[in-house]
């Protein structure tokens, strides 16, 4: 038994947990190197998980280099597999009933999975715990999350910021930590995760080790927190809803919403019908997002028509409004909009001029 | 119920976009006993006169005569459909807008007093109004098959009008422009070809034309920027299949004198 309720083992271990999974009839979905990007795939064994790379993550850019310890995540989050890009969501025959499709709900365990992702999950859960959707509610109940937390944070990362990462403190099944090259720290999050780890061999974390372990956590949290919130930051970016800042900052950008497909919390869909020349149709739910220019579109007009509205109204929704909407930000650190946009605008300089600007208001 | 009656005029083009109706080839059975090809040179000689319910028009206005067909295309037709780069933006032809077209006729015919051509080549738009625009070079079968579909249930068709970088997420790619420094149109230009370059590690050349509300200069500024391009290449890349669409047309002008 340990006070912390971490205990440690050999690397051997992950290998052990890994294929407990497997033989449990888990679809085991984890990092995965695929023509140089790290991405989420299922893994058929241990050894196809990512190893021995690293990867480097600028605005605006990524690049994946041999050797290293540590990788971060690729541009593929849980929400592909929770929330598919395009899911038919009913069939209506000709004569006019409607057939919903029977779907095959997969077993999955994420292995290996960041502590910002499991926090997307988490945001995603009062999201869709709100909209209800039926499909990731399905693919969520049989989840089983083990999360590998984050030694080095990269790039764009700014995880404990938005105080989601780089150590999950809640919501995994299992957490597991590579301290050394040849120590892995684990723990237990569920019941679950205390059947799983009781099948390993593993000690109690003495108090050398635990001391250990808070200096990685430590150095970790430093290079993840490049901003510190200030007190209710939803409210005080309000203030800035005049500011011009926003005209300036969508200068640069595309409207092409790379950010919304790559962000692991946009939930934003669009609804498309298929007509069949029998007289059938489908009606097919793809990814949509606020940047697209469609998308506030309505009857008689549009309500964003320019493209700086639609960049505030993004920015403002993930750290704002959202938290009216469901009790939490809708951003989780996790950089994907900074690497992964064409012309690299960075959501965390953004943040600090919004801060800067409220203040001034306020 | 009666047959939707369609018919194809063909304007300065390649017949690429024409040959994807017939490259349907699965479902042209089903395609025919909805619809009627009143006027399809390319399918049939038989051609019958108008009115007709859709009038598909590919290639670009680029002579005289084909200036009083486009205006007679209108007149018979409900809906006027431009299917195509060359019908939406110009196309390859329109290449020549930005050179002397007399010129050019000197060098390529002996007897160049012979050929009548306009000044520039024009996509549709500049004659007629268009209803619905099928953007591609060439357009996208199953884009047609779908508008098609939409159109006899009587239904308004709905295209895409986002940026390629959407189906290309939505797809599964990695950004070739992020990961590999790859030169890609797909932020500006629209969706609808299920990002084929992209999935073939090649940076999307564009032919879909702009997309709604497009930002090219903000991407040629980033082209120069982050990725060293030269002035000279960033209007080379925007000057192909649809440069002469207006927002395209813009980045070619600044960077390419």
């Amino acid at each position: 038994m340990s006070l912390t309720g971490l205990y440690y083992g050999k690397p051997v271990e992950l290998v052990k947990l890994f294929n407990t999974l497997k033989s449990r009839g888990y679809k085991v979905i984890g990092p995965k190197v695929v023509e140089g990007v790290i991405r989420l795939e299922e893994l058929g064994s241990y050894e196809e998980l990512a190893s021995n790379v690293s990867d480097i993550q600028e605005p605006g850019r990524y690049r994946l280099v041999d050797g290293g310890k540590y990788f971060r995540h690729g541009p593929d989050s849980p929400k592909k597999m929770l929330y598919p890009p395009r899911l038919t969501l009913f069939r209506i025959t000709k004569d006019y009933r409607i057939e919903v499709p029977e779907v095959e709900v997969p077993k999955i365990a994420f292995f290996a999975l960041k502590p910002c992702d499991l926090a997307a999950i988490q945001v995603m859960d009062r999201v869709q715990g709100c909209l209800g959707d039926a499909y990731y509610n399905l693919v969520r109940r049989n989840l089983v999350i083990v999360v590998e937390n984050c030694v080095e944070p990269g790039g764009t990362c700014f995880c404990a910021t938005m105080g989601t990462g780089p150590i999950a403190s809640k919501g995994f099944d299992v957490a597991f930590t590579r301290i050394r090259d040849d120590l892995v720290v684990f723990e237990a999050g569920s019941s679950l995760g205390v059947e799983l780890l009781d099948e390993l061999e593993l000690e109690p974390l003495d108090e050398k080790l635990y001391r250990e372990f808070i200096d990685v956590v430590r150095r970790a949290y430093s290079k993840a927190r490049p901003i510190e919130l200030p007190d209710k930051l939803p409210e005080l970016l309000e203030l800035t809803l005049d500011s011009d800042m926003y005209k300036e900052i969508a200068e640069k950008c595309l409207g092409c919403a790379n950010c919304n497909m790559v962000c692991p919390t946009c939930f934003c869909f669009d609804v498309i019908d298929i007509p069949y020349y029998d007289g059938s149709a489908e009606r097919v739910r793809v990814w949509d997002g606020c940047f697209s220019y469609n998308y506030a579109a309505v009857a008689g007009g549009h309500y964003r028509p320019d493209l700086w509205a639609r960049y505030r109204h993004w920015f403002l929704h993930k750290f704002s409004y959202w938290v009216k909407q469901f009790g939490t930000y809708g951003c989780v650190g996790c950089g994907r909009c900074i690497t992964w946009c064409p012309v690299g605008i960075d959501v965390r300089d953004t943040l600090r001029r919004a801060i800067k600007e409220a203040e001034k208001h306020g | 119920m009666k047959k939707l009656r369609i018919a194809v005029y063909k304007f300065a083009s390649c017949d690429g976009c024409q040959l994807q109706l017939l490259n349907l080839e699965d479902e042209l059975l089903d395609l025919v006993e909805h619809v009627e090809f009143a006027m399809f040179y390319e399918a049939s000689s038989d051609v019958k006169p108008g009115p007709y319910d859709v009038a598909f028009i590919e290639g670009a206005v680029s002579t005289p005569e084909e200036e009083e067909i486009v205006r007679k295309a209108r007149e018979e037709s409900k809906i006027v459909v431009a299917i195509g780069a060359c019908a939406t933006a110009g196309g390859i032809q329109a290449l020549r807008n930005w050179a002397n077209v007399e010129e050019y006729k000197k060098y390529v015919y002996p007897n160049p007093e012979w050929i009548k051509a306009l000044e520039k080549a024009h996509p549709i738009s500049d004659y007629i109004k268009v209803d619905y625009e099928i953007r591609g070079c060439p357009v996208s079968k199953e884009q047609l098959s779908f508008f098609i579909r939409q159109l006899l249930i009587g239904k308004k068709p709905t295209l895409p009008v986002d940026s390629v970088c959407m189906e290309c997420k939505m797809k599964g790619n990695v950004c070739l422009m992020v990961t590999k420094g790859i030169p890609c149109l797909g932020p500006v230009t629209m969706a609808g070809c299920g990002a084929i370059c992209p999935s073939y590690g090649r940076g999307c050349y564009g032919c879909y034309g702009p997309m709604i509300d497009p930002k090219p200069r903000a991407l040629a500024q980033a082209f120069v920027k982050m990725m060293g391009l030269s002035k000279r290449d960033v209007a080379l890349l925007f000057k192909s299949f649809t440069g002469w669409s207006k927002p395209f047309r813009e980045v070619v002008d600044e960077y390419g004198k």
